[in-house]
């Protein structure tokens, strides 16, 4: 088996058999490939978090089967053979500053390598190359993480999951709130660690600029299923598609979108800001 | 036009921090909408804080509608200011849509009849009407929003603050909230200060005021400030999404007029320019 | 505890959902007295049919509030089977060391258990029928007469009712920082009673932590909101005795009646 991550057939109930039952997921299945850049969209509620959650069988599927890292999760899979497979896959929630609880922002970083058996050792050398990787300067090592801002108290966490060096790295909107230097350093960073460690990244945002700007592929949720997988031309090419499931167009798109209906011959629409520019440049110039 | 907060030479610091404003004096033109940017640090929470009477000045004054605001004074002044947290789980107080918004109203003891017609028509107003039994965990984040909305303008404010309103929302949400609030202030000739640091949120302000380290490094025009990429670079924040296209075209040698467009000009002037082949 | 439905609230338009707050609080508190009065097995019948009079009334499904209660249920049978081993009195059935059951504590712990068991009942059915809100304004309603003592009635009655609105709120909180934790190696409820303290730290400190950051800016937000002080402040809300309460009250008035009457 390799590292891919592979979902066949799998549905969620969240409190199955009560008045508040909630089919979450539903028969959801796609593969991603190691190394690969996913980002996951669809509007509140579509289910994207519980999806993200089987990746580290937080959340078990109700039916269907997850391979991943080795090991196939399954309804009754117990929860014993799990602490394998979460060493492997790292998994930043939202707002992750609130699950700092350490009295030292390098005791929180060591936090997770020593759970997963890490001597005191290896966790200090891989909690500070985290710090590093992520812009933390050293002298905040020893400062309690209460004491700082809001954006390192963000990096800070965020490092306390690289720490345990994963090869799966599951996001969901880890720039929510950050302001835009936090936000772009923080993408950069983990662009770098798919391009440079070969760190699958799957990302759940809201921003449909940085998914065209950073992601491989998307997947597409609504109303707890999968409705499209593929890449960003595959999903943002057919903008009433789009607009059918609620979903914005990158601004790049949406202003090219304007520019065809000022007659401006487009054929294909840009994505990004480079694509758009790039497109302008070519017609003023031909 | 009137300046409706008048904030004149004041002076504050946290108990053990050095001082964050020193001397800083600004005035907010009735009727308009001005932006206040800056990064997070920059002081600009804090001056919502130190207007609405919720921190207490150091050295200076600072006048809302004709009030100095103290200590006598503080209710009349919360009268006309209502301010929309950054946290939308934190500012909602009712254990539903319908309380919440009652809350406001409850406190400066209105009658139970008056505020049933206000409650509805405030919840009416910002489309929460058909929500009003539920209870916040069954809320996005920006129908929380919108009932907070709701919750002042049952009070009849002249002036609302968007405190970081739309830094926890989607973009969706943003879009929305930003929506309402510009629909309220025409309807209801309001003052609004928004305080932010998304560029896009500053796009359609009458005026905008960078703020670091407390102190007003630039107020000017929107347009002024947005064509100035470098100085918004140097101090963290975005650049406006025609700019960036413009430094792109600029870069493949296309020659772009210097002064900012917004998107409705930058796509005439793309229409235009390609026309003309 | 997804599941478990004690102090949870669920909406509806049943009977008993629509009876007001504070005739469902003195109902309770009525029930709750009865059941001491309760010594036999037809007065305990008596009980235990009208709690299942209330939860067909308050538009619930049987087997699911069962299900509900079950993890309290575990807790009982604790308890009572401590009751029941340590206690004398009676013919001896079994004997172990400093463990016995006899036929009386047998009895006994039967009784405690039901007693349990409906108190634990009657209570769930209040908060699943009534909104948090509502009960705080019961309970402030019912408390009003403290006022001349100078109890700061409203102010209980404001915390009171801000504290239930939060409940959804750490709740979710929890189980977030539940899951996080799972992720960075923990395994919670397994291992020694020192593990299981261990990692009950990286649980409790944020959950902490975020509940002060919610308090303070709540408390700002209040502020600004002219909240000034909880005396001072008119009321949206009312709450008026209707037919169906007192309908209520005659039943429960009743089968009180009865079970002084039948106890032994």
């Amino acid at each position: 088996m390799d590292n891919g991550i592979t979902f066949e057939k799998v549905s969620h109930i969240y409190q199955p058999n009560s008045p508040f039952s909630h089919l979450a997921l539903n028969n959801a299945s796609f593969k991603i490939e190691p190394g690969d850049f996913v980002a996951i969209i669809g509007h509140t509620g579509s289910g994207k978090s519980t999806l993200v959650q089987h990746i580290n069988a937080l959340l078990k599927p109700t039916t269907g089967q997850i391979l991943i890292y080795n090991t196939k999760i399954q309804p009754e899979t117990s929860n014993k053979n799990l602490k394998q497979l979460r060493h492997h896959v790292g998994m930043v929630f939202q707002f992750p500053e609130n699950q700092l609880f350490e009295e030292t922002v390098i005791k929180d970083i060591m936090f997770g390598p020593k759970n997963y058996g890490a001597s005191d050792d290896e966790a200090r050398t891989a909690a500070k190359e985290a710090m590093q990787m992520i812009g933390l300067e050293s002298s905040l090592a020893d400062k309690s993480p209460f004491d700082l801002s809001g954006g390192q108290r963000r990096r800070v966490a965020i490092a306390g999951v690289l720490a345990m060096k994963p090869e799966i790295l599951v996001l969901d909107e880890p720039t929510a709130g950050l302001d835009p230097r936090g936000r772009t350093r923080l993408l950069d960073l983990i662009t770098n660690l798919n391009q440079t460690q070969k760190v699958t990244i799957v990302l759940v945002t809201h921003q449909m600029e940085d998914v065209v700007d950073y992601a491989k592929k998307i997947i597409v949720m609504d109303n707890g299923r999968v409705i499209r997988f593929g890449n960003s031309q595959e999903i943002f090419g057919d903008p009433s598609w789009v607009k059918a499931h609620h979903l914005n167009l990158p601004r790049s798109a949406q202003f090219s979108l304007a520019l065809k209906k000022n007659g401006v011959k487009f054929d294909r629409l840009a994505l990004t800001i480079d694509q758009l520019a790039d497109k302008v440049s070519n017609l003023v110039k031909h | 036009m009137s300046n409706i907060i008048q904030v004149k030479n004041i002076s504050f610091k946290y108990s053990d921090q050095p001082y964050l404003f020193s001397d800083l004096s600004l005035n907010i033109e009735e009727g308009k909408w001005t932006t206040i940017i800056g990064q997070n640090g920059s002081g600009k929470s804090t001056l919502t804080r130190l207007i609405d009477g919720l921190l207490t000045l150091d050295k200076g004054k600072i006048v809302v509608d004709g009030l100095p605001v103290n200590d006598e004074n503080i209710n009349m002044v919360r009268n006309q200011i209502g301010i929309v947290f950054q946290n939308p789980e934190d500012q909602f107080v009712g254990a539903t849509v319908e309380d919440d918004v009652a809350f406001g109203l409850e406190n400066r003891q209105i009658s139970r009849n008056v505020m049933r017609v206000k409650v509805k028509n405030s919840l009416k107003e910002v489309g929460m009407w058909d929500f009003r039994n539920r209870i916040p965990a069954n809320l996005s984040g920006g129908q929380k929003q919108r009932v907070a909305i709701a919750g002042i303008i049952g009070l009849s404010p002249k002036i609302i603050i968007l405190d970081e309103a739309t830094s926890m929302l989607d973009p969706q949400g943003r879009e929305d909230i930003l929506g309402l609030v510009r629909k309220l202030k025409d309807e209801k000739h309001l003052t609004i200060v928004s305080i932010t640091h998304d560029i896009d949120e500053a796009t359609g302000a009458d005026r905008v005021i960078v703020l670091n380290q407390g102190k007003i490094i630039k107020d000017a025009l929107p347009e002024q400030i947005f064509s100035q990429t470098q100085f918004l670079k140097e101090i963290g924040l975005d650049i406006p999404f025609t700019e960036k296209v413009v430094e792109k075209l600029r870069k493949n040698n296309i020659t772009v007029p210097s002064q900012y467009m917004n998107e409705e000009e930058l796509l005439n002037w793309i229409t235009e320019l390609l026309s003309k082949k | 505890m997804n599941n478990f439905l004690f102090g949870r609230y669920l909406p509806g338009n049943s009977w008993i959902h629509k009876m007001s707050p504070q005739s469902k609080l003195l109902l309770t508190f009525f029930f709750v007295i009865i059941i001491f009065f309760a010594n036999n097995p037809l007065t305990y019948g008596i009980l235990i049919c009208l709690i299942l009079l209330s939860i067909l009334m308050s538009g619930i499904s049987l087997p699911y509030f069962l299900k509900g209660i079950q993890p309290l249920i575990w807790l009982i049978i604790f308890t009572v089977a401590l009751q029941v081993l340590f206690a004398s009195g009676g013919k001896v059935l079994w004997h172990w060391g400093i463990f016995s059951i006899t036929d009386q504590s047998l009895i006994n712990g039967g009784y405690i258990f039901i007693r349990f068991m409906l108190i634990i009942m009657i209570s769930t059915i209040l908060t699943l029928t009534t909104a948090p809100l509502a009960i705080a304004d019961g309970v402030q309603t019912l408390l009003h007469p403290l006022k001349k003592i100078k109890v700061p009635v409203d102010t209980l009655a404001l915390m009171l009712s801000i504290a239930l609105r939060f409940v959804p709120t750490l709740m979710d909180e929890m189980t977030t920082v539940m899951n996080a934790q799972r992720s960075r190696g923990v395994d919670f409820g397994t291992g020694s009673l020192r593990q299981r303290l261990k990692s009950a730290v990286p649980l409790l400190v944020p959950l902490f932590s975020g509940a002060i950051d919610h308090a303070e800016n709540l408390s700002v937000a209040m502020e600004a909101r002219g909240f000034t002080d909880s005396e001072h402040r008119s009321k949206y809300r009312v709450y008026h005795w209707q037919n169906r309460d007192l309908l209520s009250a005659i039943i429960f008035l009743i089968i009180g009646i009865l079970v002084v009457y039948f106890r032994s």
